[in-house]
C-alpha cells in the first residue's frame, strides 16, 4: 500500500507479471501478456480474468463453474502447480506464470 | 547434447560421437512426422523448461541405467512428412541398458516435457492430443 502525504490517500501496490499460454490455448488467448495486478492477487483469479477476454478461450481452460478442466496444466516460474493450490498460490512480482493443455511431443 | 531447436543434426556424426571408451552399444531412437494425410506438422515448445525436462531426464537415465552417453534433440517449428522430429542417441556397455535406457527416456519426454505438436491438414489443422492426460513432469 503507498500513501500519498497531504491529500492522505493511498494507492494500491501493484506487481508486473508475464502470463504465457501455449499450444491451443496460445491461438485463443495470446501469450506472453505482461500485466499489473494488485499485490496479494492469486494465481485463479489472475488467470480467470485474463481468459475471460476470450470466451472461447475461457471455456478451454475453464468449465461451467469456473473451475479449472482438471487436464489443464499450471506452472509458476518454471514449477508445476496443483490446480487445487491454485486459488490459494499468490503471485509476486516478476512471476512468469504458464497455462497449458496436456504435453504431447515425442 | 541436449537441445530444442529448429534445424536437423547429423545422426551419423552424433553416433560417432557417443562412441566413448567402454560402448559396447547404441541406441539410436528416430522420431520422424508421418504421413498421415497431413501437409506438415507444427511444434512448439516451452523451450527453458522443457530444455530442462530433457536435461534432467538424460541425466536420471544415466544414473538409472549407467548409460555412457545421451543426446536428446527435440526439433520445433513446422516440419515436412519424414523429417526427424526427435533423436535419442543412447550409448552403453551393453545392448540391454543401452534399449532399456532408450525406452526410459522417449517415455518420459512423452509423460511430462511441454512440446506440442499440431498436425497441418488441408482442412486447417488439429492439436495433437497428449498420450498422459495431466503432463505431469517426470520426477528426479
Amino acid at each position: 500500500m503507498r500513501w500519498y502525504g497531504k491529500e492522505n490517500t493511498c494507492e494500491e501496490e501493484e506487481v508486473m507479471v508475464k502470463i504465457r499460454f501455449f499450444a491451443r490455448f496460445r491461438e485463443l488467448l495470446g501469450t506472453d501478456i505482461m500485466t499489473d495486478v494488485v499485490a496479494g492477487t492469486m494465481f485463479t483469479p489472475l488467470i480467470t480474468t485474463i481468459a475471460k477476454k476470450n470466451p472461447e478461450g475461457y471455456a478451454a481452460i475453464f468449465d461451467e463453474n469456473g473451475a479449472f478442466h482438471e487436464f489443464v496444466i499450471l506452472m509458476k516460474n518454471g514449477k508445476r502447480i496443483e490446480i487445487a493450490d491454485a486459488a490459494k498460490t499468490m503471485v509476486v512480482d516478476g512471476d512468469e506464470i504458464a497455462v497449458f493443455p496436456p504435453v504431447a511431443g515425442g | 547434447m541436449i537441445a530444442i531447436q529448429t534445424d536437423d543434426v547429423d545422426i551419423g556424426a552424433l553416433i560417432a560421437a557417443a562412441k566413448k571408451h567402454g560402448t559396447g552399444a547404441v541406441v539410436v531412437f528416430d522420431g520422424i512426422v508421418r504421413d498421415d494425410d497431413i501437409s506438415e506438422m507444427e511444434l512448439e515448445a516451452y523451450e527453458d523448461v522443457a530444455t530442462q525436462e530433457l536435461e534432467k531426464i538424460a541425466r536420471n537415465a544415466t544414473e538409472q541405467f549407467g548409460l555412457l552417453h545421451v543426446d536428446i534433440i527435440h526439433r520445433i517449428g513446422r516440419l515436412g512428412v519424414g523429417e526427424n522430429i526427435l533423436i535419442i542417441i543412447v550409448a552403453a556397455g551393453h545392448r540391454k541398458e543401452a534399449y532399456t535406457g532408450s525406452r526410459f527416456i522417449i517415455e518420459a519426454i512423452k509423460a511430462g516435457v511441454p512440446i506440442w505438436k499440431k498436425e497441418m491438414t488441408k482442412d486447417g489443422g488439429r492439436w495433437v492430443p497428449g498420450e498422459h492426460g495431466h503432463g505431469k513432469p517426470e520426477t528426479s
